[in-house]
Parts: structure tokens; C-alpha cells; sequence
């Protein structure tokens, strides 16, 4: 017995509003049963998937034939003429005020829906700026089990090579840092690619000057070779043109440089320099812990599916050999950059963050709303005219037309200032994000797309619909009788209905939040800039210390044994070697220095009592660091002691406190002999913790509270300092902070020197004074301040605007009756009390509702830390005088209509209606 | 050519006048079907490519076909992939053209319960295909021995 399925009713829908009338039900049932055909043969997702695009062609077709039936030169009617657009640009001009504040908000949420959906692109669906870069492939595993992405190891990535039909050049690459010494200077450390010389076919782009690296290069017994990237030769080689040919030092190796690659360059990810990589020295076991990053190129008329096909009959063969490391490994092709995502990027997966563009065309329509307030008013103003041109015969739909193409106009310029601020804003954000050791790949540089610019032009016409149709609908809604004699008896027939009260109120919401907002964020930014410590950071030298071999990344995961030792030599060597220097005052180590960002974990505390429950726990940051540490930094101790030689070691388990572990974590008692043990994530079990440590003193804070209000990025933090070789915190790589006197920046060339002299694997990265090590944390909160502060301003500027007209509205409309009840003698001030209770006790309604919000907010925040009656009653008040200030600062925007009807002259009203 | 006949001769009219009346409406019907047929043979379209296609793909189903076996048919024949929506709108078009005709046919549960439109090549349909036809081969005639010296 057959099955049988109904096609998918939207679908079902749409056709049959796309096709004509005579010939719908034939052509339904014509796909009908054709999707009963595939639902047979390939199943029910096939069978609906078909029946969409078969929908898709049908509206298509059909419309392309109502269109060629036409007769030729017959305009399209849609109501649009080239006036509407004069108008509307005149109308800007006529009210300066509304195009401001209407436009600058459509244009900060038309930014916002650009940069989101380009941004959203460029993660989701990247496209590589190489010549054919959608037919280059990315090629790794999918772990089932562990639901991750799993890079292959060198076994997989030359059994693939000599494999792979349907991709070509297959090749691979890691990424490897290296001291390049020039000459006779002190080595800096480079980003550099390991890669198979198939790269430079795979990315089909020639070299500036010289060669690319060729497959000769990857032999055991060939001479180093090195290519350059353009911003490499020209900062460190000058853009010399006769670089080809020199001889510089990789780390421990000699490399001569055969090639330099144009501006702008960076396959395979950032990379600025690439050197070969060799297959003969990797290691051909399977389930090594090397891998690589794989890459090729679609063969010619090959497409992805066909790609995968291949692949997977390869891995199988593969799996068969070792079905231990291979049984759960699921090999994929994916275009290039989507590779790098490690995450299944399936339909949902995409559509959830696609999803997130809902989220900016939400903020589109909530900012447009409020524009539409205004334009509502403005329309209210040229009532007269309107309700005129209907009397004449206008139809409604000419006259919502004309309001559409009004707010159409302003939308455009909105959308074109809009643009480019999002294109010039992405790509300098995007430059400014960029850090020594945190690129962005080179397909993520740049500024908008021509898609996110269409797009663009769909959010302008969206935001001219709500702004311009919603009251232009409200407005010809007025029975054209009941209009014209309301607006001939001097009153409008229009009145601010429900939906604008909402809208009002909303609007005010939404300022009392997003000033408050602004202000915490500010106040955020001001105190991580103004963070203040117990030494002086300028004198103090901050350097990241790292050798070849040594960098645990997710291409050359852990180090050989013997690694840890050298590293170990050759950092003391340092140490000894600064310290000798007679403008040093001490040299220490550390995994992390103070102010550098530290990871944090929750902690257990043995010792307390049954009541003290709450405080069993606590979230703290942990470093390890060298037995002179505290001495360095003239950290003083404040109870117990600080380490001593016989404290370090792997079986360590002793650790120092600061003070702010001692206010938050302990409430102010006594940490000394406590003993803490670090919480395994989601362990239930007491196994599966950490073993026991004792706090044996207790030091105070390197770093001082600042007044950031958030936690986030704030450098003070509860701190548990263990000695180097614990085996609780990870010893690599290690950070050398030297206290200089005078400024610490002095001894960065002698430092330089040291390093090379001892080893030139040795790398020195970051190097920086400690005052500066947290500035991308502020330069960060500081621009995310000021944008947050934009917005809010934008915001406030849109609800003061939003009031003004509301109020001017009011008393416009009631000009005739104010006239009257002033005539006949009622107090001015009564008058003013009776037109403005209305519009007043919107703005009350809305500053209570954000007073309320950010004070439930406030509550939640506060509610971990059992704040005292005192602490509530003082932001309890600060709330009510915000809201205040906020009510004094809403009714500035009453100060024009108010002194209007201040000025209102009865007796030239009186004689003007008449 | 029409007899001198006034309305108060009319009823006077005999049986002989009559069928004399008759046969000169005959031929003038005659003359008219003519002249339509020869003017409409001279302004005939010539049929696109997919349209003569779909017109022969018809013929080879044969009468009452409808649209789903003719994408199949010249997917078939031709072993190219077809979209379904251009056929039907060619179909409609052909329709309108008067070279084909087209009455509903049976509803079955396959199809939702919706009718086919079953088509029929007409008079005109089968005229225009010749024409197409002999135009093609007094272009393609005498070709052949360069064809093969271009193989």
C-alpha cells in the first residue's frame, strides 16, 4: 500500500496566489501528484524541498509573463510620481527638526541591521577574496562522540593527499611562531605558516617578487626557504627589492628568502610569513597528537557533494585499519572558511544565527515607530490639505503613497549615511580589534558587501513603511464628512490614539533605560582606566616568555618532554641575566602579572562553619607565581607568611591569599589555615576535585578596587596565588615583570639582547609596561561607552522630539478652545494644566516604568550579596532622583508648546475663525 | 454579388429564391473562410524552439495528455532538464495562440482532487508545425556534406 503526504501548505499558498486563475487548479494538482511521485521514490524532505523550488519557478515564471503581457510601453501603476519625491525632499527642508532626529535615528538602526547581517555573513557565509575562493575546501573530522570538530592528523592529511581524486592540490599548514632575527637585531617573534607549498596554487595568486614556496621546498634534505608577506618585508626589511636571496634566522635555523607575496596576502588564515611544510618530518602514526589544518581545491565540474563522497569512501578505509581512533570520526569537506567554525554548521545551527538578524530589524521597527510618531504629527499639521485632496477625489491609497515616498526619502538618506558609517565603522573596528597575537583572518577584513547593501535598501524601504504608511493609514482613517467639519469647527478630526500612547511610553522607557545604561557603562570604562595599584606600574617591565616547541595550540597540541626543562634553564638564565643589570631593582615570574586578564575558578573552603553555607564557595582567580613574587611587587603581608623555597614544587600545596579573597570570599575572618580545593566543572563527586591547599598568609592587593560597577574586565578579583610547578595552574608560558627605575621601557633593547644571546628559539612577545597592559580592556569599554552613549543620546533626542510634537499637537489642536476658555476669563495656568495632563502623564507613565525596570534589575544584581537596609535606601533614592531628573528633563521639550499657548491671543483666534 | 431584394419584396419571395439566396451565402462563406485561412497562414508566428518541443512531445503522447508526462516526455526525449513552469506557461501561451486546445479532465485523490487540464494539438498547431518544419529543412538543405567535412 502506497503512502501518500500533503504538500507543504505555505507553500500550497503562495502558488496559488501566483498563478492565474483560469489555469490554478490543473497546474495544483499537476505538482500534487508530482510530489506524491517524489515523496515515493526520495522521501518526504526531497519531495517537500522539490515542491518549494517548483513554487519558487512557478511565481517567477507567471510573473515574468503578466509582465510581458502587458501592453508594450504601458507604465507600471503603482501610484509613484517623480513629484511625490520633490515633495519629499521639500518637506525635509520645511521641517529641519523632524529630518534630524527622524534621520539620524533611522540611520543608527539601519547601521545597526547592516553591520549585523554583514557581520552574521561574513561568519556564517564567508567568501574568500581569492580568485574561484568558493571552490577552495576545508577538509577535517567531525567527532561524534565528543561533538566537536577534530582537525586530522598528518597521517590522514598524506593519505589524503596521494588519495583525493575530486580535490586538487590538497595540502597543510600549521601555524608556528618564530624569533626572525635580521642582521644583526634582536630576533622579534612572527606569526608564521608551516605550509605545503600546494597553498600558493590552492590561492591561485602570484608572488610580488621572487617564487612561492614549491614542492622541492618540503624536502628533508632542501635549504630553508622563507616567503615573505608584504607588511612583514616592508616593517623589518624596508620594502628592500633586493631581499631576495638574503639570509635570515628562523628561531635555531638559517632561511634564505626566496619570494615576497603582494599587499593584502594572508592565506592561510593571518599568516604574514611561510616557510615548508615538511611531510618527511611528520610523524606518519595514526592517533599522533600533531594535526593539521587541511585545505584543497574542488577538481574541475566537481562539486561538494561529489568532494564528500570520496572523502568518506577514503576515511573508511582508514576506519577499517584502526576502528578504535576512527570509529567515531565522521570526515567533511567544507567551503574553506566555514571549516574554520567549530561548530556543526547545520540548517538549524545557521538559522538560529541568522535568526539574530530578527533581533536588529526588531530594533529597526521599535526606532521607526517612534519615527512615525513625528510624522504622525507632521501629518496632523497638513490634515487641512489632506482631507482637501480627498474631497477632490483623491483616493486613500494616493495619499498613503505620498506619505510612504516622504518617509521613503528620508529613509533613503538614513540608509545612506547609515552605510557608511557601518562600512567605514566595520573596517576600522575590525583594524582596531586587531592585535599582535589575535588577528582576524584575512577574509573577515574589509568593509560591506553588495549584499549587505541591497539589504540595506530593504531595511530603508521597511523603516520608510512604518514610518511612513502607519500614520499616513492613521491619518486618511477620519471619515471624510466627520474631518471636514471637525477641522472647518477649528478643532482636527485627528486624535492621538492608543497605539501612540504606547509608543510614547515605550519611547520613554526605553531613554530612562538606555541613560541609565549609559551611565553604568561609562562609569565601567572610567573605572577600569582609572585602576590604581599598590606599585608603581610604569617602572615595571611586562614580557610573555615562549620558545619553539613550546606553544600547546590546537595544531601542535602539548610538548615533547624535554622541552619543559630547557624552557625552565633558559628562562632562569634570563632572570639572572636582568637581574644583574644595575638599573633593575627586581625581576620575578609569574604565569599572569597583575592587570593581565586570569582565569578563575569556583573554589571550596574547608573549615566553615554549618551556618556559613553561602559562604562556602566562591568564584577566585589563580596565578602562579615565582617565591620572590611578592617581594617584587612590595606586596606587603598582612597575616601568616608569604612563599618560601621549601613551597615550590609540583607537590606544592600550600597558597597565598589577597585581601579582596580575605572582604569577599571570607567575609573578613581569618584565611590563614583554611584550606580551599578548586571545583571540577560539573563534578559531583568529591573525587573529582582538586586536591586540598592551605593558605598559609595572606598579601595585599597588587591591584586596588576601582569604581567599576561590573565585574566584568574589572582587574581587581579575589586572587589565590600558588608557587611555579604547581601542578594546579599551568606553567607555560611564563610572563618576566622587571622593576625598573624611572621608566620601565628602557630596558627593552638590553631584554632583546639577553633573549638572543641565550637562545634564539627563545621568543619575547608582548612586551609592555604594566600601566599598559590592560589598555585594550579600556579602549574597548571606552568605545563600547561611547556607543552606547550615541545611542542613548540618539534615543533621548527621539523622545524629547516625540514630546514636543505630541504637546505641540495638543495644543494646536485646541488653539480654538484655549482661545474660548481664555476669552471667558479661565486662569492660563489652569488652561496649560487641562491640555498637558495627558501628554505629562504619559511621560510620568514611562519614566516610572524604566525607574521600575532598572530597579528590578538593581534588586537581582544586589540579591547574591544580601545587601543592608541602608544599601537598598540608598539606591532607592538615587532611583527616585534619577526619575525626577529624567521628568525635568522630559519637560523641557513641553517649554515651546507651553509658552505657544502662553501667546495665545483670543481675540485674533476668535476674528481668524470667524 | 447580392440579389436587389426590398423588404416589401420579402415575403413574396418563392422557394427558388430562396436556395438562390442560400447558395450565395454559402459561397460568400466560402470566400471568407478562404481569405481568413490564407491570411492567417500568412501572418502565422513562427514556433520557438521549446514551443515546437512542446507541441511534439504532444503529438507523442497523443490526445487527452496533460502537463506532468509532457515535462517527462521531453526530459526524456531531449535528456535535458526542464523546468515545469516554463512548460506550462509555453502551454498557455500555445493556448492563446489557438494551436492548442484544452478541456478539463478527471480528478483523482493523487492529485488532491484537483482536475487535469488535458491539451490537444489543433488544425493551426499541426499548420504551424509544418511551417516550422519546412523552414528548418530548406535551411538545413545541401548542408550535410560540409557538415561531415566539419567532422
Amino acid at each position: 500500500v502506497s503512502q501518500r503526504s500533503t504538500p507543504p501548505s505555505l507553500a500550497r499558498r503562495l502558488l496559488e496566489h501566483a498563478l492565474p486563475g483560469d489555469i490554478r487548479e490543473s497546474i495544483a494538482g499537476d505538482l500534487h501528484e508530482v510530489f506524491q511521485r517524489d515523496f515515493q521514490t526520495d522521501g518526504l524532505s526531497v519531495a517537500r524541498r522539490r515542491y518549494w523550488l517548483k513554487t519558487a519557478s512557478f511565481a517567477v515564471h507567471f510573473a515574468v509573463e503578466r509582465w510581458r503581457d502587458k501592453r508594450p510601453g504601458e507604465p507600471i501603476n503603482v501610484g509613484l510620481t517623480w513629484l511625490d519625491f520633490k515633495l519629499g525632499f521639500r518637506l525635509l527642508r520645511k521641517y529641519p527638526m523632524l529630518t534630524v532626529v527622524g534621520g539620524l535615528a533611522m540611520a543608527v538602526a539601519i547601521t545597526v541591521g547592516a553591520a549585523t547581517f554583514e557581520v552574521i555573513n561574513r561568519v556564517i557565509d564567508p567568501a574568500l577574496p581569492l580568485p574561484d575562493g568558493d571552490r577552495i575546501v576545508g577538509l577535517n573530522y567531525w567527532d561524534r562522540a565528543g561533538a566537536g570538530q577534530r582537525l586530522p592528523a598528518p597521517n590522514d592529511f598524506l593519505r589524503w593527499r596521494e588519495g583525493l581524486r575530486t580535490i586538487e592540490h590538497v595540502g597543510a599548514f600549521r601555524s608556528v611562531q618564530r624569533n626572525l632575527i635580521v642582521g644583526g637585531e634582536a630576533g622579534e617573534p612572527v606569526e608564521a605558516a608551516e605550509i605545503s607549498a600546494a597553498a600558493f596554487r590552492v590561492a591561485h595568486i602570484p608572488p610580488q617578487l621572487g617564487r612561492t614556496l614549491v614542492e622541492a621546498d618540503e624536502d628533508l634534505r632542501a635549504p630553508a626557504v622563507v616567503v615573505l608577506g608584504h607588511r612583514l618585508w616592508q616593517t623589518r626589511f624596508g620594502g628592500d627589492p633586493a631581499v631576495l636571496g638574503r639570509v635570515v634566522r628562523l628561531g635555531g635555523t638559517q632561511a634564505t628568502v626566496v619570494g615576497v607575496m603582494p599587499k593584502g596576502f594572508a592565506f592561510p588564515v593571518h599568516h604574514n610569513m611561510w616557510i615548508p611544510l615538511r611531510a618527511g618530518e611528520l610523524s606518519r602514526d595514526a592517533g599522533g597528537r600533531v594535526t593539521l589544518r587541511t585545505f584543497g581545491r574542488l577538481a574541475p565540474g566537481v562539486t561538494l557533494t561529489e568532494a564528500q563522497a570520496e572523502l568518506t569512501t577514503l576515511a573508511a578505509h582508514a576506519a577499517a585499519e584502526f576502528p578504535a581512533l576512527y570509529a567515531n570520526l565522521q570526515p567533511q569537506v567544507m567551503p574553506y572558511a566555514q571549516s574554520f567554525i567549530p561548530i556543526r554548521s547545520d540548517f538549524l545551527f545557521r538559522a538560529g544565527i541568522h535568526s539574530i538578524n530578527g533581533f536588529a530589524v526588531l530594533f529597526l521597527v521599535v526606532v521607526c515607530g517612534n519615527v512615525a510618531l513625528l510624522m504622525f504629527a507632521r501629518a496632523a499639521t497638513r490634515e487641512r490639505e489632506i482631507l482637501v485632496r480627498r474631497a477632490l477625489g483623491a483616493l486613500r491609497s494616493r495619499i498613503v503613497m505620498q506619505l510612504f515616498v516622504e518617509a521613503l526619502v528620508l529613509g533613503g538618506i538614513a540608509a545612506l549615511l547609515g552605510l557608511t558609517v557601518a562600512h567605514f565603522g566595520l573596517k576600522w573596528g575590525l583594524e582596531a580589534l586587531n592585535t599582535e597575537s589575535n588577528e582576524w583572518p584575512f577574509w573577515f577584513q574589509g568593509g560591506l558587501s553588495p549584499t549587505t547593501v541591497s539589504y540595506a535598501a530593504l531595511l530603508a524601504a521597511l523603516a520608510a513603511a512604518v514610518a511612513g504608511v502607519v500614520p499616513a493609514l492613521k491619518v486618511t482613517k477620519t471619515g471624510l464628512e466627520h474631518g471636514l467639519r471637525a477641522a472647518s469647527a477649528g478643532a482636527g478630526g485627528l486624535r492621538m490614539s492608543g497605539v501612540w500612547t504606547f509608543v510614547m511610553i515605550a519611547q520613554i522607557t526605553a531613554t530612562v533605560l538606555f541613560t541609565a545604561l549609559a551611565y553604568v557603562v561609562q562609569q565601567q570604562a572610567a573605572g577600569i582606566a582609572s585602576r590604581k595599584a599598590a606599585f608603581p606600574t610604569e617602572q615595571f617591565l611586562a614580557v610573555r616568555l615562549e620558545m619553539d616547541g613550546g606553544v600547546p595550540t590546537e595544531t601542535n597540541a602539548g610538548r615533547t618532554d624535554e622541552v619543559p626543562q630547557r624552557y625552565d634553564a633558559v628562562v632562569r638564565e634570563l632572570e639572572r641575566r636582568v637581574v644583574e643589570d644595575s638599573r633593575v631593582v627586581a625581576v620575578t615570574l609569574a604565569t599572569r602579572l597583575p592587570f593581565m586578564p586570569q582565569d578563575g575558578g569556583m573554589i571550596e573552603i574547608d573549615g566553615l562553619g554549618v551556618d556559613d553555607s553561602s559562604r562556602r564557595e566562591g568564584f577566585v582567580t589563580a596565578t602562579a607565581v615565582d617565591v620572590d613574587y611578592f617581594e617584587a611587587f612590595q606586596a606587603p603581608i598582612l597575616s601568616g607568611r608569604g612563599f618560601a623555597p621549601h613551597d615550590a614544587g609540583s607537590s606544592a600545596n600550600t597558597v597565598v591569599v589577597n585581601r579582596l579573597f580575605v572582604d569577599r570570599i571570607l567575609a573578613g575572618r581569618n584565611a590563614v589555615g583554611r584550606r580551599i580545593r578548586y571545583k571540577a566543572e560539573g563534578a559531583q563527586s568529591a573525587s573529582s576535585a582538586s586536591p586540598w591547599f592551605e593558605i598559609v598568609g595572606v598579601v595585599g592587593n597588587l591591584v586596588l578596587e576601582s569604581d567599576a560597577p561590573l565585574s566584568g574586565d574589572n582587574p581587581a578579583n579575589p586572587l589565590v596565588y600558588h608557587t611555579l610547578g604547581s601542578h594546579s595552574v599551568e606553567s607555560y608560558p611564563l610572563y618576566l615583570a622587571a622593576n625598573v627605575r624611572g621608566d620601565a621601557r628602557v630596558l627593552v633593547p638590553t631584554l632583546r639582547r639577553h633573549a638572543a644571546d641565550i637562545s634564539p628559539t627563545l621568543r619575547l612577545s608582548d612586551v609592555k609596561r604594566l600601566d599598559e597592559a590592560s589598555s585594550s580592556d579600556v579602549s574597548a569599554w571606552t568605545a563600547f561607552a561611547r556607543a552606547i552613549l550615541l545611542v542613548s543620546a540618539i534615543v533621548l533626542l527621539l523622545s524629547l522630539a516625540a514630546i514636543y510634537s505630541v504637546t505641540s499637537f495638543a495644543v494646536s489642536r485646541r488653539t480654538r478652545e484655549i482661545a474660548v476658555r481664555l476669552a471667558l476669563g479661565a486662569p492660563a495656568v489652569r488652561i496649560v494644566a487641562n491640555v498637558f495632563l495627558r501628554p505629562v502623564s504619559h511621560v510620568a507613565a514611562g519614566v516610572a516604568t524604566g525607574c521600575l525596570m532598572i530597579g528590578a534589575l538593581v534588586a537581582i544584581s544586589l540579591s547574591d550579596s544580601a545587601p543592608s537596609s541602608g544599601t537598598l535606601m540608598r539606591h532607592a533614592t538615587v532611583l527616585v532622583a534619577y526619575g525626577t531628573a529624567m521628568m525635568g528633563v522630559c519637560a523641557i521639550a513641553c517649554i515651546g508648546p507651553v509658552l505657544r499657548l502662553f501667546r495665545v491671543a483670543p481675540i485674533d483666534v476668535l476674528r481668524e475663525e470667524a | 454579388v447580392r440579389p436587389n431584394v426590398t423588404p416589401d419584396q420579402l415575403d413574396t419571395h418563392d422557394a427558388s429564391t430562396f436556395e438562390t439566396n442560400n447558395a450565395y451565402e454559402l459561397s460568400e462563406l466560402f470566400i471568407l473562410i478562404t481569405l481568413y485561412v490564407i491570411l492567417s497562414s500568412m501572418s502565422r508566428e513562427a514556433l520557438g524552439e521549446f514551443e515546437q518541443m512542446i507541441l511534439l512531445a504532444i503529438l507523442h503522447l497523443g490526445e487527452g495528455v496533460y502537463g506532468v508526462p509532457i515535462v517527462d516526455e521531453i526530459q526524456r526525449r531531449t535528456g535535458r532538464s526542464v523546468a515545469p513552469a516554463a512548460v506550462y506557461v509555453t502551454l498557455r501561451r500555445l493556448e492563446q495562440k489557438g494551436l492548442l486546445t484544452t478541456w478539463m479532465g478527471e480528478s483523482t485523490p493523487e492529485r488532491g482532487g484537483k482536475p487535469r487540464r488535458c491539451v490537444k494539438v489543433t488544425r493551426s498547431g499541426l499548420a504551424s508545425l509544418r511551417d516550422s518544419r519546412k523552414v528548418l529543412d530548406s535551411m538545413w538543405k545541401g548542408l550535410d556534406p560540409k557538415l561531415r567535412g566539419a567532422q
